[in-house]
């Protein structure tokens, strides 16, 4: 028999005082946001009990659906599909300058590029039915309030998330733009630009799939789409036909979502 | 009788075409805003036609030196001069109309790997064009030409529709020396440009460099850190170490020794290309 010489490990680092700190700030965090009086928040696990039959019933007429209502529905699809449309389409044509001057390497003046960041920082702070509620107000019930709301809700998002992208990506083309004496803006449009559009196509399809889910509430505060209809049957406790739209609006979803994962794999 | 040009002139251009610049660098300093200085005290002046070599190990400051050149790197005490522009205190579109007359290629090529060829090759253009234009997309007849015919002097005009990421490394840095070209630069810089390339395209592109000296006459000031093509490409070269000049004379005859001057420790397999 021959025996394997001895090797020499080295000393596994010790591990357990990182995991209890981290164990321990788990603790404290979850201590402290569920102990009222500590300022945390109220959570009366004996409610869930008490109002258990309340919501079982409803839950049971969701598992009934009311085909009925489906005729019906077609037209404030329709309208949502095309606000949720319409809104990435407009905001896609604005987040282009917009993700240029919000990224270091294609806006390298701090004063232009920090005021685009803020303004996006407002925009995207406010919530979405705020600024369906105010647009209602504004421009009056229907599809337009929806599609403005849309507009400021995906550009907040696109325009993050391509800026981000054009930040992290490798920019060395940049300086042979700049040796052979061009402007920034030259340099942007004939080399950023194509650079940055698979990040660019890739979010704005993403918005298109929140668009859908986004626009079905918008409806709540009268900004068109099918959250309108949602709201009519929500209101006459319809839970069986509510039921139905959340299942329509379950298959749009999935196919847009399908389509678009199938054009971003196109992309690469 | 009426002349006829035949040749459109390009907006903003002073004639440049074939007509190459001198160099000179007088007492240049280059400290970073983080205290490291780069480059000390260096003083040279490059004839117009000449193809001169920069050795020196990383860090020499041969890359800072090169960018004193065309702007990049602004000098903090000295004065650069190319042809007639004086580099130092230059900026906005004067420092643009400068770049636009000399022409760089880089060690990791700096292509926009998504851009087709075209239009990597029509940055070399900028300067030539009113941003208008190129915002919206559409060259003139022109400057397509000078494109083209810039790719097929590299043998690159088949690529002219294919990304620039879809190229091989020598293909990668053949486009970006057609995108000097489509300048019509009267210099041309080369940072390392063949430090990314196996030894037979490190030649070959090397050769391209030393064609365009010999056939349009531009001068041609090229960053090496290998021996061997100084020697063999290269009729002058001048020696950084530690951001000081420590060698200027011509590249065939400086010995062994003069390379460990500059370097600074004895000869390694590594400073060749052919071992």
């Amino acid at each position: 028999m021959t025996t394997a010489p001895q090797l020499d490990i080295p000393p596994r680092p010790r591990t357990w005082p990182r995991r209890a700190l981290i164990a321990g700030a788990v603790l404290v965090v979850t201590v402290l946001t569920t102990t009222p009086a500590l300022g945390g928040v109220e959570i009366d696990l004996d409610s869930i009990a008490r109002n258990w039959g309340n919501g079982a019933s409803r839950i049971a007429m969701l598992f009934q659906p009311d085909w009925s209502i489906l005729p019906r529905t077609w037209e404030p699809m329709l309208e949502t599909l095309e606000m949720a449309l319409i809104g990435t389409a407009v905001s896609a044509a604005l987040a282009i300058p917009l993700s240029l001057w919000a990224a270091r390497p294609t806006n390298p003046g701090n004063p232009l590029r920090m005021a685009v960041r803020f303004v996006l920082n407002v925009v995207r702070a406010v919530p979405d039915l705020v600024y369906a509620t105010i647009l209602v107000a504004m421009v009056g019930v229907g599809a337009l309030p929806g599609i403005i709301t849309l507009v400021l809700f995906d550009l907040g998002i696109v325009v993050k998330l391509v800026s981000e992208a054009i930040d992290s990506s490798d920019s060395s083309y940049m300086e042979a733009g700049r040796a052979a004496g061009g402007t920034q803006t030259q340099i942007n449009r004939v080399t950023a630009l194509p650079q940055a559009w698979p990040a660019f196509a890739s979010q704005v399809l993403y918005s298109l799939e929140l668009n859908v889910r986004v626009s079905a509430i918008l409806g709540l505060v009268g900004a068109g789409g099918i959250g309108r209809l949602i709201d009519e049957v929500r209101g006459f406790y319809r839970y069986d036909a509510l039921s139905t739209i959340i299942l329509l609006l379950l298959v749009v979803v999935i196919l847009i979502e399908v389509a678009s994962n199938y054009l971003r794999k196109r992309l690469r | 009788m009426r002349q006829h040009t035949t040749q459109p002139e390009a907006e903003g251009a002073t004639p440049s075409a074939s007509v190459p610049w001198p160099i000179a660098l007088d007492q240049v300093t280059v400290r970073y805003p983080n205290g490291v200085v780069a480059l000390k005290d260096v003083s040279l002046r490059v004839e117009p036609g000449e193809m001169i070599s920069v050795v020196g190990l990383s860090g020499s400051g041969k890359s800072t030196m090169i960018r004193t050149i065309n702007g990049l790197v602004p000098a903090t005490s000295g004065t650069v001069t190319v042809g007639p522009h004086t580099v130092t205190g230059l900026s906005g579109r004067q420092l643009r109309q400068l770049r636009g007359h000399v022409g760089m290629i880089f060690q990791h090529f700096n292509l926009a790997d998504r851009a087709s060829v075209y239009q990597n090759v029509l940055v070399g253009r900028f300067s030539h064009t009113p941003t208008w234009r190129t915002l919206l997309g559409s060259a003139r007849p022109a400057d397509r030409d000078i494109a083209m015919r810039a790719l097929d002097s590299v043998g690159m005009l088949e690529k002219v529709w294919q990304r620039g990421g879809a190229l091989s490394g020598g293909q990668k840095q053949r486009v970006a020396i057609a995108r000097a070209l489509s300048q019509e630069p009267a210099v041309m810089l080369a940072d390392e440009p063949v430090a990314s390339l196996d030894p037979p395209t490190a030649h070959s592109v090397m050769a391209d460099l030393q064609r365009i000296n010999q056939e349009r006459g531009l001068t041609v000031l090229v960053n090496l850190h290998l021996m061997d093509l100084a020697r063999q490409y290269t009729t002058r070269m001048i020696g950084l170490r530690e951001g000081r000049l420590v060698y200027d004379g011509p590249a065939a005859d400086a010995t062994d020794a003069d390379f460990e001057e500059i370097y600074g420790r004895p000869i390694q397999v590594k400073d060749r290309l052919d071992r």
